[in-house]
């Protein structure tokens, strides 16, 4: 019997992965968002309006990753965004390896990626993506208890998008509670009330967001 | 399930450790895991046992599975935290109410193997 000891991280492959898409986009000065959600929280939508708002000032190029269809990735091509799909067939998050891969296929002559991750709020959140900023969003339909229940996402989460604002007073949503939860659990995360529908609080993400590209 | 996904890799590794330490057979495999890496113990060890038909590498293999708690530090009051499974984690100091940097507990490691 032979003992050998490793030490090595399970997901070094992801992650060296995701070390060449930081070096890729640092090289080309992109600034790169990677958006995550469970299904149905308003990511495109959300996505749609943050480009919406942007693309006379920015070059923007878009990756979306979904189980099946290219639905998403039609909606934000009918903006003029250069956008590549990524279909998981079944898998239930985006990795390094296939974000390396679109890479080759979307158009890098821009300032900002977006990725838009598969909707999940638990898979995502441990596939580093080589991202600037992961922005998780939370709509309010899905209920006030949720940030302490999917503490991981959270926890990983740059900025926290709180959607679908407009409907808190119907859904006897408590904000507050809310932000008192991802303070506890992502206490840098930076928060907005947002919804994309009215395109109530855009004005602070978008300022916010066009600091970070700046920045960048 | 993405523990589907994490079991592969750890058989990508076990299979060049293998090669690289001319081993014959893996017969155990210490993992460690921290409670908030986002991957459930109990649908790793599912996994690990769904790939045990296609992968022979690990067809006898035993997995031990270590798991660590949620360790935080307060920079400013150098002051340390641990939470356990089931509890709840706050990343916030009760002395100072900063946020705490996160020590361990993240991780998903492969510590060592047994084979001959």
């Amino acid at each position: 019997m032979k003992r050998v000891v490793i030490e090595r991280k399970i997901l070094e492959r992801n992650d060296s992965s995701a070390q060449r898409i930081r070096a890729l986009l640092k090289e080309k000065n992109i600034f790169s968002l990677n958006f995550m959600s469970s299904p149905g929280a308003g990511k495109t939508t959300t996505i749609e309006q943050t480009i919406k708002a942007l693309k006379d000032k920015h070059k923007i190029s878009f990756i979306d990753g979904d189980l099946e269809t290219d639905r998403d990735a039609e909606r934000i091509k009918a903006l003029g965004i250069d956008t590549v799909q990524i279909n998981t067939s079944g898998a239930c998050h985006l990795d390094a390896n296939m974000v390396l891969k679109a890479l080759d296929k979307v158009s890098l002559d821009c300032d900002i990626l977006i990725i838009e991750n598969v909707g999940n709020l638990v898979c995502p959140a441990t596939f580093d993506v080589g991202c600037d900023k992961n922005v998780v969003i939370l709509s309010v339909p899905e209920g006030d208890d949720k940030v302490k229940k999917y503490p991981v996402m959270f926890n990983v989460a740059d900025v926290i998008l709180i959607n679908k604002i407009d409907l808190a007073d119907f859904m006897d949503f408590d904000k507050e509670k809310v932000k008192k939860e991802i303070k506890e659990i992502s206490p840098k995360a930076k928060v907005f009330e947002i919804s994309a529908k009215t395109g109530y609080g855009f004005d602070d993400w978008i300022n916010f967001l066009s600091d970070m590209v700046k920045k960048r | 399930m993405h523990e589907g996904s994490i079991a592969e890799s750890i058989v990508d590794i076990l299979k060049e450790t293998k090669k690289s330490n001319n081993l014959s057979k893996i017969t155990k495999v210490t993992l460690k895991i921290g409670i908030m890496s986002g991957v459930m113990v109990d649908a790793l060890l599912f996994a690990l046992d769904a790939l045990r038909e296609e992968e022979a590498i690990i067809k006898n293999t035993e997995f031990e599975i270590i798991e660590s708690n949620v360790k935080a530090y307060c920079i400013l009051c150098n002051k340390n935290f641990e939470f356990q499974k089931n509890e709840e984690i706050v990343l916030l100091c009760d002395e100072c109410n900063m946020p705490l940097e996160i020590k361990e507990g993240k991780e998903m490691e492969i510590i060592d193997i047994e084979g001959e």
